[in-house]
């Protein structure tokens, strides 16, 4: 049963909504519920969530910038969200929050559980807890109630973080040298963590790579972006070595690396399985940005979907035509966006004020 | 619980606004910020009246002079660059050596010939310098850069001569693209749309500090903030990595010097980690001098009406700690205590506070926050995330305070390519990381107004009053 958002004492103090400079919720969450029953606890979590959602809807329609009607959800939408069908995981200003995908500017609840990158998937959701000045990082492995399961203790500044659709494996990059893929100079860490046995890579760059049919060994490996297959053994990434950014095909068990194609960053491997959408350099060149693609991983054709702004994420998709992403406005507030991954229609508004985006119990 | 709420209508009310406009985003910024591409000649030489059949295509050095007379040519071609090219600037570097000075850095002209030999032309086998004038350099001293704009001539991709003669007896000696690091330049922009320097604005007589941090590097977005401090008047103050990428002498001569560095006279500086890439920030002390404090410190104060102003060296471990007890911390108790003046500001490098997504908040500084608060001080200004990002009054906790508090600014807008934010911090007020620019403070007897001045095009800005304490 994956129903329950969070504890309720935990709910009562987060609105619904972002709000710039609002850090949401404190520390009350108690963790038990005190003597309710669950069924008592669902539904004053869905109470306190239909409640805060009416007050920020009042407020929308107030707003004097000609923004659209949106209609007063009833009870039934609000919940919506706990009720079982998809939801989308996110970040609300560093604060793991949902809605759900059917409604996903509607109500928001919204966690006390602060993350700088989270993913969620079947009951997993993993955090990469924000960075001390020094670099020290931590995974939290938390479970659909919002509990620590796990903590990693990591060295780096959370960047890419991924769980294998079945909930089991997981998957994270951190900077440890430089700021930023833009920047000049940087190095990367990736690992992998198999929640069910506890086996750990600490760093993909460790395996065994082979580079256009050819054992490959170098100093300058950089490893990020792993998104999983089904099996939970086999994955991709992008290896970065001696100025090509390649897409290679992982396998966790026999620990090697092997390259598909070039200029491939970040990859995010398609329901079906077939193709993989990405962010590709602007005329080979990060400096330019990057334009959000899907390489076709049979014919290896790449189509550019039609969001023209720079993406810098790992998307992610929401069914086999269609994929997310954050994008940051210039005050700091992120968005998540959607766009068609054959390359047609336009990108449109998603869920505002979210970033890190995942599918939780996509049902695909 | 109303300030909340109006919160939320006002940011819902944008993200609905944004559902069907292309907004602005970081990535748009990044765009702009990084399109910067810098060529060097594909052939340079000069000739001389007085050995007409002399070639020095091969020389280290290049002259104009007008005793014997000497022309210099320089042939750049520009290729890969996409998008709509915005500026375009020459930069030649004066020789290290005695002689190479001169009232006269020469007149730059476009050359229809673009083919010319770099080792064939001679006094007596040479192009004609027949285009348009492109621009002069008046009196040039030795081992500097100087620039020319050249965005006339140099419209997008292409094969481009410039020549150079000059009307002074006392010639001038530049180096050549065989001598290395400081051959010619040719530094294109793309992608930002490039308006007239809004002219200043006269004010009350009441000092002005004005300045930014995270400031010069190979980019063009230093040499938009110089041209903003161009038209302001008063002290300048930077925040730190002034000189991108290791603050070394070098750094400040190639990158500070040519934009920054034209009001180096009236700059109270302070160093950030860059300029500790280079052992004891010794690149940052010898060119800034006195004005910097005393050397291998970083640490000092000065006033301006009825303010004291407070420099800080924020890079601790190179200091022997910013702890209570610390020399920093010491002094900086001390100094306060002997001000007199009702209002003080105080400037470093790493920020206590920020929402910035590189650079975490720098817990560090928190006794010199301490101690400024104690102090009843004002304001706080930093960089290092690049960004501006604006506070409300603070105690040292980071708790709204509006008796006491400290108002944090950081204005890492200098010039270096912009940072993403991460989560929003508690207080933060004002955001934006797509527009380089500068924060000017007036300071007047018992109040100040802020005000963030974008570079030329851009729309971003930010202003405010507030009484000092």
């Amino acid at each position: 049963m994956s129903d329950v958002m969070n504890d309720p004492s935990g709910s009562s103090e987060t609105g619904p909504s972002s709000v710039p400079g609002d850090t949401g919720g404190g520390s009350g969450v108690s963790g038990s519920g005190g003597g309710l029953s669950l069924r008592a606890r669902v539904s004053i979590a869905f109470a306190a969530a239909v409640l805060l959602a009416v007050v920020g809807v009042v407020y929308i329609l107030r707003a004097p910038t000609g923004s659209p009607a949106i209609a007063e959800p009833n009870a039934a939408d609000a919940g919506t969200i706990s009720a079982g069908g998809p939801r989308l995981r996110m970040l609300d200003n560093g604060m793991v929050a949902a809605v759900s995908l059917g409604d996903p500017r509607g109500p928001r609840i919204v966690t006390s559980q602060r993350c700088d990158r989270a993913y969620a998937a079947a009951g997993t959701v993993a955090c990469l807890r924000p960075a001390s000045a020094l670099g020290a990082t931590r995974l939290a492995v938390l479970d659909d109630d919002m509990r620590e399961r796990r903590s990693i203790r990591l060295t780096g500044f959370p960047n890419r973080l991924r769980v294998s659709d079945s909930g089991r494996m997981i998957a994270w990059t951190l900077f440890v040298s430089g700021d930023s893929y833009a920047g000049g100079e940087f190095s990367t860490r990736a690992g992998i963590l198999d929640t069910r046995t506890g086996r750990m890579a600490s760093s993909v760059e460790e395996f065994a790579a082979v580079v256009d049919g050819r054992p490959y060994r170098a100093a300058d490996v950089n490893v990020w972006g792993v998104t999983f297959t089904r099996d939970d053994n086999r994955f991709y990434a992008t290896m970065a070595t001696a100025g090509h950014r390649y897409l290679v095909e992982g396998d966790f068990a026999a620990r090697t690396l092997k390259t598909v194609a070039d200029g491939v960053e970040c990859p995010s491997l398609s329901p079906d399985g077939t193709r993989v959408a990405f962010k590709a350099a602007i005329d080979g060149d990060p400096a330019q940005g990057w334009r959000l693609s899907v390489l076709d991983l049979a014919g290896k054709k790449v189509v550019a979907t039609a969001e023209s702004r720079s993406v810098d994420d790992q998307a992610i998709w929401l069914d086999d035509r269609t994929v997310a992403y954050g994008l940051q406005r210039s005050d700091g507030v992120n968005d998540v966006w959607a766009v068609p991954a054959d390359g047609s229609g336009g990108p449109r508004l998603l869920v505002p004020g979210a970033n890190s985006p995942s599918v939780e119990d996509p049902g695909f | 619980m109303l300030r909340r709420k109006a919160a939320i209508a006002t940011f819902l009310a944008a993200a609905s606004v944004a559902a069907g406009t292309v907004v602005a985003v970081l990535g748009d910024a990044t765009v702009a910020s990084a399109a910067t591409a810098t060529f060097t000649p594909v052939a340079d030489t000069y000739v001389d009246n007085s050995v007409t059949t002399t070639n020095y295509g091969t020389s280290a050095q290049l002259g104009v002079d007008n005793s014997p007379v000497k022309r210099m040519f320089l042939r750049f071609t520009v290729s890969g660059v996409t998008g709509t090219v915005t500026g375009a600037k020459l930069r030649v570097h004066t020789d290290d050596v005695s002689g190479a000075e001169s009232p006269s850095g020469g007149t730059y002209k476009a050359m229809s010939n673009t083919t010319w030999s770099e080792t064939g032309v001679t006094w007596a086998d040479q192009p004609a310098i027949d285009g348009a004038t492109l621009g002069s350099v008046g009196s040039v001293v030795r081992n500097a850069w100087y620039e020319v704009d050249v965005t006339s001539y140099v419209k997008g991709n292409g094969t481009f001569s410039i020549g150079v003669t000059s009307s002074s007896s006392d010639g001038a000696d530049f180096d050549s693209r065989e001598s290395g690091s400081t051959a010619p330049q040719l530094v294109i922009t793309t992608g930002t749309t490039s308006t007239p320097t809004p002219t200043p604005t006269p004010t009350s007589g009441d000092p002005v500090l004005v300045g930014a941090g995270d400031i010069a590097n190979s980019g063009s977005g230093d040499t938009a903030t110089a041209a903003l401090l161009d038209g302001i008047p008063g002290t300048v103050f930077t925040a730190g990595d002034d000189a991108y990428d290791n603050g070394s002498t070098a750094d400040f001569n190639n990158y500070y010097a040519p934009t920054w560095g034209r009001h180096k006279a009236r700059t109270r500086p302070v160093a950030g980690n860059h300029e500790y890439n280079t052992s004891g920030a010794s690149g940052y002390f010898g060119y800034f001098g006195s004005s910097a404090g005393e050397p291998g410190k970083g640490y000092y104060s000065y006033n301006l009406g009825n303010w004291h102003i407070v420099a800080l060296n924020s890079n601790c471990s190179s200091i022997g700690g910013c702890n209570a007890g610390s020399a920093q911390e010491q002094w900086l108790r001390s100094d306060l205590a002997a001000n007199t003046r009702p209002c003080t500001l105080a400037i470093w490098h790493h920020p206590r506070f920020t929402s910035g997504s590189n650079h975490a908040p720098t817990t560090s500084v928190g006794p010199l926050v301490q101690a400024l608060y104690d102090n009843n001080a004002e304001v706080i200004v930093t960089g290092h995330n690049h960004q501006y990002e604006r506070f409300a009054p603070m105690n040292p906790s980071g708790q709204l305070d509006n008796t006491r508090g400290i108002r944090h600014f950081v204005v890492g807008t200098g010039g270096a390519g912009m940072y993403n934010f991460g989560t929003i911090q508690p207080n933060s007020e004002v955001r934006n990381n797509n527009t380089f620019g500068v924060l000017k403070f007036t300071l007047h007897s018992n109040s100040y107004t802020w005000q963030f001045v974008p570079q030329s095009g851009k729309t971003f800005t930010d202003g405010g009053t507030n009484s000092c304490h």
